[in-house]
């Protein structure tokens, strides 16, 4: 693990998508895919230990969150982390599930374990945690300190605007990774 | 008042009998007591929305039904809904002359931030108004409910009426039977008669309801279909608008927000405030705050040995002086009495009863008597709270010297207490001091409950300078005060055998 830690390395495992912006100050560790417009906010991890983490387009991953494909004793093989497009991972949540769909928003210091799988448009609340191991059906919400949950009727809306402006912003302060690979032509086969 | 740390292992005994907190409480400067909430009056002084702040008077308050009519409620979880816009094309109807253009128009819904329910999830169409336009959910009984208040309004009324008349007629005793509209040499045909029956049957007394034996079958599958709980209410947002109490999430509805009220707190022994906030409802600031806090020296637990039966433990408490006079606390005994005491010039102790506390004017309430709360004064209540564990109460007193708020800025000077009996004295700095004491558990076993945390009892005697008299040109009226106070400080330690 430890020569994971030397750039040279580090910047061969990860692969960054055209037009992705992922600040410098964050925190990449192993075999790491990050597709087009995902934004990787300073102090941010992304921390592949057990196996490769697949991240897809217009994501968006704020400070202090953590997104872990966790070593666990009962794995067969390498596990790979997937998640989807234009879901959103607020500040100090905590991802370890092994798949996420598209448009799910992790609330700021929402937990999602690795036996969970998360589909589509669930959001999960601020503070909320789940530890069991389940598939959250689409547009679920989960809220409050009990965690009620809830079905919503239609998805949350992708952050687009969001995702624009902290492309502006971002640029302008830190910096950035360059992207890696070939536009979406060919990443669309990975 | 919120109160960090040690939120109930320092209990304050209330003139009622209560036991709270020292943030709980207030200190009556008039009757020279500890009054909490539970022997203080209520008084409602303003109603406001927590969420517009909008303060209407209260006989508007009364017609909206005490709710708010800007802000709702999310049906679902109880936050506040927050107002959102959104934009959506319109085509103009006016197809006149060009062809008609799309418009952006700008479109309203609700939304809330916690569980993201929506307007829209509801399906309540979009408002093209921000505030205003949301239509109030109609209780399925508002009929019915309207028809009785003004039956009861206009018997109400009848009744008055009569009272009127009785106070009118009352003089003319001749004309007694006047008033049932028949004369005394009818009534004296009637007498021994059944009683008329009454003919003036009101006609718009509404029909009197009816219970039915007949229920609502329920349907065939209600044991075997599965149930999807995200979709059914809870017993919490159906009791949340007991009017209506829907099953299924999809038929929540808004609700307007409920007004909460800013009130005054009065004693109810000498009618004195003791607590009132400023009218305004963006001021979180008080015109009259009496806390305890403020006046009465306030005890903390700073450190504790661990309990064992029968062996002395080590006990180590704060005490700090809040006011702008220096006070001198003597620790007594629970069964000394709680009179407030005064040392004359002569050095005699005297007891103060009621009569001779120099107070401000007798009654401070201003309300017309009508008007006025009828104020009952109830006896205290025996304080029932186990104490279970002996403190061995110091001989000498200590002095806490005036609260200064520069001092904490200064660099501290050790010699200012000399005479400090250093044995109980630990440490002192500024208004604050720490005291030792011993505390032994009772090795009563057959009183002792298992597990129950040790209880310490104890009267705490400070000096207090009543500074209402100061206004009336008088000496400022130099009194000891008592307060029982009781610490809870912990389980005990299991013997080790």
């Amino acid at each position: 693990m430890s020569d994971l830690m030397s750039p040279s390395s580090r910047r061969f495992n990860i692969k960054i998508g055209s037009g992705a912006l992922v600040c410098e100050e964050a925190i990449l560790k192993g075999d790491i895919t990050i597709g087009s417009h995902t934004v990787v906010h300073p102090r941010a991890s992304i921390i592949a230990e057990a196996g490769p983490i697949i991240i897809g387009e217009g994501n968006i991953i704020e400070e202090m969150s953590t997104i872990i494909n966790r070593i666990s004793p009962d794995d067969t093989g390498t596990p790979v982390q997937i998640i989807g497009n234009y879901n959103v991972f607020e500040v100090d949540s905590t991802c370890e599930a092994s798949k996420v769909g598209d448009n799910n928003v992790l609330e700021c210091k929402a937990y999602v374990s690795k036996q969970v799988e998360l589909t589509n448009g669930c959001v999960i609340g601020a503070s909320c945690s789940l530890r069991d191991e389940e598939v959250v059906p689409e547009n679920t919400i989960i809220y409050g300190s009990q965690c009620h949950r809830r079905e919503m009727n239609d998805k949350p809306y992708p952050q687009l605007g969001q995702l624009e402006y902290l492309m502006k912003m971002l640029l302008g302060y830190h910096h950035i990774y360059k992207p890696n690979m070939p536009p979406p032509k060919t990443e669309s086969s990975t | 008042m919120a109160y960090l740390f040690q939120i109930d292992c320092v209990r304050y005994a209330c003139s009622c009998g209560s036991l709270k907190s020292i943030a709980k409480i207030y200190f009556c400067r008039h009757c020279l007591s500890i009054r909490c909430g539970y022997c203080v009056c209520h008084e409602v002084d303003s109603y406001y929305c927590s969420n517009c702040l909008e303060n209407p008077p209260a006989s508007e308050v009364r017609l909206k039904k005490y709710k708010c009519s800007n802000c709702f409620d999310c049906p679902c979880c109880f936050e506040t809904l927050s107002i959102r816009s959104g934009q959506v094309l319109v085509k103009s109807l006016h197809t006149t002359q060009e062809e008609s253009k799309p418009v952006t128009k700008k479109i309203y819904y609700l939304s809330c931030t916690l569980c993201r329910w929506s307007s829209r999830d509801a399906g309540i169409p979009d408002q093209t108004v921000a505030t205003g336009s949301w239509r109030e959910q109609e209780s399925p009984n508002t009929y019915r409910i309207t028809a009785l208040i003004n039956f009861y309004k206009i018997l109400g009324s009848i009744e008055k009426q009569q009272k009127e008349r009785k106070k009118f007629q009352s003089k003319r005793i001749f004309l007694q039977f006047e008033k049932f509209g028949i004369t005394s040499t009818m009534a004296r045909k009637r007498v021994g008669q059944l009683p008329l029956l009454q003919s003036n049957t009101q006609s718009d007394q509404p029909q009197p309801s009816e219970a039915s034996e007949e229920i609502e079958e329920l349907s065939q599958d209600i044991f075997t279909k599965s149930i999807d709980i995200t979709k059914i209410t809870t017993l919490d947002q159906r009791l949340q608008h007991p009017e209506l109490q829907v099953e299924n999430i999809n038929e929540l509805r808004p609700q307007r927000k409920q007004f909460i009220v800013k009130r005054s707190q009065r004693c109810r022994f000498c009618e004195h405030t003791v607590s009132k906030p400023d009218y305004c409802p963006t001021s979180t600031k008080f015109k009259i705050q009496l806390a305890a806090f403020y006046h009465v020296p306030e005890l903390r637990i700073v450190a504790c040995e661990p309990l064992r039966l029968g062996y002395s433990s080590e006990l180590l408490l704060k005490f700090c002086n809040p006011t702008q006079h220096q006070t001198q606390i003597i620790l007594l005994s629970m069964d000394t009495p709680m009179m407030p005491t005064t040392t004359t010039l002569q050095g005699i102790k005297e007891e103060i009863n009621r009569e001779n506390v120099q107070m401000g004017c007798d009654s401070p309430n201003l309300l017309p008597s009508a008007v006025r709360q009828a104020i009952v004064v109830e006896e205290g209540r025996q304080v029932n709270i186990v104490i279970n564990a002996e403190v061995i109460l110091p001989s000498s007193s200590f002095i806490l010297p005036p609260r200064d708020d520069a001092a904490e800025y200064d660099d501290p000077s050790d010699s200012q207490n000399s005479q400090d009996d250093p044995k109980l004295v630990v440490w002192r700095k500024g208004n604050k001091a720490i005291i030792r004491l011993d505390v032994i558990p009772y090795v009563d076993k057959d009183k002792m409950v298992k597990d129950e945390p040790i209880v310490v009892g104890l009267a705490m005697q400070y000096g207090y300078i009543n500074t209402i008299a100061t206004l009336e040109h008088k000496a400022p009226q130099k009194l000891d005060l008592k307060v029982k106070l009781f610490l809870t400080l912990g389980n005990l330690v299991h013997n080790i055998l």
